[in-house]
């Protein structure tokens, strides 16, 4: 154990947990990578690429070693920085990316072949045979380098989402965080404080400093108490603001409470702030050395965090001795405050030959670490000063090479950070996302006191915006901190030095990748891998930039950076899926008669998120196509019934509406009557068919007209645009009535028999209720309806609508009234095997890419008015395209007609150039006994009696098919007027 | 009168019903729906009933459980409460000759969210269910809005009551929403 006194960990309570098996115990409070640390545990993972052993470098978000797999089975989660993740009782965890165990790796051989796997080693290896790639060559490397896995079963855990409209969203709870939050919350604006950590507190919990004279977080929790108490302000710890998107919305989300037993494991909130404060702190930077990435090698701010705020001091055995190697003040703190409590400083080693003790350790002033030893856990680094160079023992090494503002939400819309000279820092853009203002530390304002100031008068700033006044606000005293630094990015030298310890990639393969060309800092980052994965080279960037500077011989601000892009830490994907999945994962749109089909054993369909009855299974049917023949048969036999509901309605009324529906349909549809319904054909803006269906006028002034399934909505969204945009000025109005009808299809020859049964003393003979009549009626004793006698099949048709909460009622009865008539209920599959021998054209046909006359409807675009899509549908492309709807039987009827198959004339050499067309439907007709098929054939209309084949290349496939009307039933149509 | 019997937007005879914590939520077949749109027309705006047609993102309410909704400009949705038997668009029509009326009833399923501890459990369900700011959603306010990738209007009868207008051949996707996000919110 290298627990040491004090510390913000509840030591009156032990917690359990195992790591690779092993059981340990912590505390309340601390964090899975100080329970390690404080259990002497320095190897916690290997390196991506040469399996290196690897310990904790960070302590907080920023963490790029320390990558463990939480739990097992279906729950377990990989890639989860031990820094971030709050320990608690049970707690089982697990090391990555090792063959065999993690102190004997099989793939750490990688590392003695390390000169082969050099920057831009894959795209100089991988390059031949082009047939190895994905057999071999993916598979090798996914098996050598990678991170965690994943469980390959259905995550059980919840998620859920949710939207929250502060007027202040404050990223980051440290000093400039608090205090923004403190003033802006008792000015009264509406404010959301978020904080990835557990705790609010920042680098207060860490520093061991002192405001107005005791410990800072004693400021801390007072703080914490106020905003509790203001009911204004949202505190929201575990809560990571990942993204910040356009017109001020950000992206986070919240990890639910380590001992919350219910509710959602994590939500994804969308936080759209009239402004954000981003309080995210600073990152520190390390200085690369020879081997600078041995367990027990971490940073300086770490190292005194985890002294100060979890008790922990990092060596493998407590008495090890502690040195730290930085380049500023700020790393010396940490050797003074553990000097001060006892723990044995070796030194300090500091590169500029001024630098003089600020504590009670030694100092090597002017010298450099250039190497370190041991196997799996520091045990020396090699001191080298004016030329001479002495290994000295250590356990544990802190590495200061300066801190990085956290600049990465203010650059998310690709704004440039800045370089600021004096503070060797990027700071965020000017051209940062507009009502995102930077405070503290991420504005290079890093000192304590500097940071309590700054994050007044970025409140200050955000409540002018709002039009609030500042609030009296007392900020605690500071100490003065010294901020002296000097520039100096990497020790030069033989070996290998690291800069991004995630991916690998040393300050060799930086000059190599130089030295190939690579000099955009973006080619960079590609060729080596550089600041990608998981940690996105938070503790690398700026480094490996400022080496790259140096060997361009450039100015780091030319060098510039890499874009930065969400997410800010890494998220889960089941979090970005908001908690919708399995059946649950969209809406489903059930019909009116979905659970009486379901009583009755029907298969269902998806129909986009309609769900409708496809056939419906008699006991001894042990096929589908049994079914459907017997469906199909018994319509054009008898009678049949069919749910149509989804089918779009739209309700269309007003003075105009009759000009208006004659300028949306390419037809003629001014002279519609009341009581009539008329197949029309609306053209996109192209000119090109874009729908076909039925308009009904119920009286002078109010039109029905009906959709395809699939274009409901685009045809409302067509109209309503229409209507809105081009022709404002037309007294028109349209409401959807889909959902508020329950529509029946009654089809075949018996149909007029079954319906009169259930009408309220309506005459439907044919003298009194034609083909396309329509009218407003009640049936079954008074319940107000509408009936359309209109045909998909081809047959003697009705279609009758009814309030929706009596479809259901409505398909009984017209069952039980019919059973004398054998009334059969039909799904989807046999009204497309009906509509497809009527020849109808239906989605398959209307796919965006036909035209009114490959319809053979051509002469329904009407020239004697203007409509949309009319004159485009004359330009020549459109107007001269030959290819026309036919019919399609097999010459052998016993071979199949294949949909998608291209047409070929029989004996051409079958190319793109010879090809004539395509099959569009096809189906089997029971009552022709063979298949059938519908398609587009070049000049089909003069082709009718001749052979083609059918080709389908991929599958080797080739029929003979014969040209024939699309009619392939009652081509007069005669049935249906009958 | 007719003797075929209606079924619920579930497809049952009764309408769904379930309790979470302070939380209740209610299946509304009960509630007429009736869309009523009016040509340009500089005239003041007719009362149907004595409602006031609200303005945008309002509802007005009325006697008798009669209530008025704004759905576009110079388009509102009137609600009758306990008159879904009725031929309500019919009533409408005679209220307001000049008006475009529409029967919405079986348009929409209504679901009521009652709390029976005001207003806080609700804000904080719709939080997670609509991205609206909390002034859209005070009592009176009437909002069409997505909800779990569906059109839906929120209406906020009162501080402890919402009403949910979500397509009907979707009820059960929007009860699983709103279920769901109460059962959460109970836990």
């Amino acid at each position: 154990m290298t627990r040491i006194a004090g510390g913000l960990i509840d030591r009156t309570r032990t917690l359990g947990f195992t790591f690779n098996g092993t059981r340990y115990r912590g505390h309340p409070g601390d964090t899975l990578a100080s329970a390690l640390l404080g259990n002497g545990v320095q190897l916690v993972g290997r390196s991506f690429k040469y399996h290196r052993p690897r310990g904790v470098l960070a302590a907080g978000s920023e963490e790029p070693n320390a990558l463990v797999t939480l739990g097992g089975g279906a729950g377990r989660t990989s890639n989860m920085r031990a820094t971030m993740v709050v320990l608690t009782e049970g707690l089982e965890a697990h090391s990555q990316n090792h063959l065999g165990s993690l102190e004997r790796d099989l793939l750490a051989i990688n590392d003695l072949a390390a000169p082969f796997f050099a920057a831009g080693f894959y795209y100089k290896t991988f390059m031949w045979p082009r047939s190895f790639w994905e057999k071999l060559y993916e598979p090798l490397i996914r098996r050598a380098a990678g991170l965690g896995a994943l469980s390959h079963l259905p995550d059980p855990d919840a998620y859920d989402r949710g939207f929250l409209h502060p007027d202040l969203l404050v990223i980051g709870s440290g000093a400039a965080g608090l205090v923004a939050a403190l003033a802006a919350g008792r000015a009264g604006a509406q404010v959301v404080l978020a904080e990835e950590d557990s705790r609010l507190g920042g680098r207060l919990l860490a520093e061991g400093g002192l405001l107005d004279g005791a410990p800072a977080p004693d400021w801390v929790a007072a703080v914490t108490a106020e905003l509790a108490a203001l009911p204004n302000v949202r505190v929201m710890p575990r809560t990571v603001v990942f993204g910040a998107y356009d017109h001020g919305i950000y992206g986070a989300v919240e990890q639910a409470a380590p001992d919350a037993s219910q509710g959602p494991h994590q939500t994804l909130w969308r936080i759209t702030a009239r402004r954000a404060i981003l309080a995210a702190g600073a990152t520190e930077r390390h200085i690369p050395f020879r081997d600078n990435d041995r367990p027990g090698v971490m940073l300086a701010g770490a190292l005194r965090a985890y002294a100060n705020r979890w008790a922990v001091t990092g060596q493998a055995r407590a008495g090890d001795p502690v040195a730290v190697f930085t380049n500023n003040d700020d790393g010396h703190r940490s050797a003074a405050q553990l000097a001060a409590k006892g723990v044995p400083v070796m030194g300090v080693i500091d590169p500029r030959p001024e630098a003089v003790s600020l504590g009670d350790y030694p100092i090597f002033a002017g010298a450099t670490v250039t190497g370190t030893r041991g196997r799996r856990s520091l045990q020396a680094i090699q001191v080298t000063r004016n030329g001479r160079s002495d290994w000295l023992e250590c356990g544990v090494l802190g590495v200061s090479g300066g801190w990085n503002p956290n600049v990465h939400l203010a650059s998310h819309h690709r704004g440039r950070p800045l370089w600021d000279a004096d503070r060797l820092a990027f700071l965020p853009p000017a051209d940062g996302p507009q009502g995102l203002i930077s405070a503290g530390a991420a504005a290079g304002q890093g000192s304590t006191a500097a940071a309590l100031a700054d994050g007044l008068r970025a409140a200050r700033q955000v409540l002018d915006d709002l039009g609030r006044a500042l609030p009296p606000v007392r900020l605690p005293s500071a100490a003065a901190e010294p901020d002296g630094q000097a520039a100096f990015w990497h020790v030069p030298g033989k070996g290998r030095a690291w800069v991004d310890f995630q991916n690998d990639v040393t300050v060799k393969d930086i000059a190599l990748a130089h030295q190939e060309n690579m000099r955009s800092v973006e080619h960079l980052k590609r060729w080596t891998t550089l600041g990608m994965a998981t940690d996105q080279g938070k503790t690398a960037n700026v480094t490996a930039l400022a080496i790259m500077a140096d060997l361009t011989g450039k100015p780091i601000p030319e060098t510039g950076t890499t874009v930065f892009r969400p997410p800010y830490s890494p998220i889960t994907l089941g979090v970005l899926g908001g908690g919708n999945t399995g059946a649950e994962f969209r809406p489903r749109r059930l019909t009116p008669t979905h659970h009486w089909a379901e009583a009755r054993g029907a298969v269902f369909t998806e129909a986009g998120p309609w769900m409708r009855a496809q056939y419906y299974p008699q006991p001894g049917e042990t096929h589908w196509r049994q079914t459907v023949d017997r469906e199909a048969r018994a319509v054009r036999a008898g009678v049949g019934l069919c749910d149509v509901t989804t089918l779009g309605k739209i309700d269309l009324q007003g003075r105009d509406a009759c000009a208006f529906l004659n300028r949306i349909y390419c037809n003629q549809m001014g002279t519609l009557p009341p009581g009539k319904v008329r197949y029309g054909l609306m053209l996109r803006e192209d000119g090109h068919a874009f729908d076909d269906g039925t308009c009904a006028r119920l009286s002078e002034t109010h039109y029905v007209v009906t959709t395809t399934t699939a274009n409901a909505g685009p045809v409302y969204r067509h109209m309503e645009f229409a209507r809105q945009c081009l022709w404002p000025d037309l007294d028109v109005h349209l409401i959807s009535t889909t959902d508020a009808w329950a529509q029946i299809a009654v089809a075949g020859p018996k149909s007029r028999t079954l319906l009169d049964r259930i009408v309220d003393g309506v005459d439907l003979s044919n003298a009194a209720f034609p083909f396309m009549a329509c009218t407003e009626l009640t049936v079954c004793g008074g319940l107000r309806a509408r009936l359309f006698r209109i045909s998909f099949s081809g047959e003697l048709a009705y279609e009758i609508a009814v309030p929706a909460r009596y479809g259901a009622a409505l398909m009984a009865r017209l069952m039980a009234a019919g059973e004398d008539l054998g009334v059969t209920p039909y799904g989807t599959e046999a009204l497309g095997l009906l509509r497809i021998e009527k020849g109808h054209a239906a989605g398959a046909e209307l796919n965006g890419q036909t035209t009114a006359q490959m319809l053979g409807l051509g002469r329904m675009v009407s020239a004697k008015k203007d409509s949309i899509g009319a004159v485009m549908s004359r330009r020549g492309a459109l107007a001269e395209d030959r290819r026309r709807l036919v019919g399609l039987a097999p010459v052998d009827p016993a071979q199949p007609v294949v949909p998608g198959s291209h047409l070929f004339a029989p004996g051409v050499v079958q190319s793109l150039d010879s090809d004539a067309g395509w099959i569009t439907s096809a189906c089997h007709s029971p009552h022709l006994g063979h298949a059938i098929g519908l398609g587009y054939l070049l000049d089909g209309d003069a082709r009718l009696g001749q052979e083609v084949i059918a080709a389908n290349p991929l599958e080797g496939q080739s029929v003979q098919l014969q040209v024939v009307s699309p009619h392939f039933i009652d081509p007069e149509g005669a049935r249906l007027r009958d | 009168m007719t003797d075929l019997a209606p079924a619920t937007a579930f497809g049952v005879a009764e309408p769904r019903e379930q309790s979470f914590g302070t939380l209740s939520l209610r299946e509304r077949p009960d509630l007429a729906l009736a869309s009523l749109a009016l040509a340009e027309d500089p005239a003041p705006l007719p009362q149907p009933f004595g409602v006031t047609l609200p303005e945008p993102g309002r509802m007005a309410l009325g006697d008798g459980g009669l209530a008025a909704v704004w759905m576009a400009p110079r388009q509102w949705m009137l609600l009758g409460e306990g008159a879904a038997d009725d031929d309500f668009a019919a009533c409408v029509v005679t209220a307001v000759p000049e008006a475009c009326v529409t029967e919405q009833t079986d348009g929409w399923v209504a679901i009521d969210l009652q709390s029976d501890d005001g207003a806080a459990p609700l804000a904080r369900l719709l939080e997670r269910m609509v991205n609206l700011r909390p002034e859209a959603l005070t009592a009176g306010c009437a909002t069409r809005t997505l909800l779990a990738h569906q059109s839906v209007f929120v209406l906020r009868r009162a501080e402890d009551l919402v009403t949910f207008l979500g397509p009907r051949s979707a009820a059960g996707s929007l009860w699983h929403a709103v279920a769901t996000a109460a059962q959460r919110l109970q836990g």
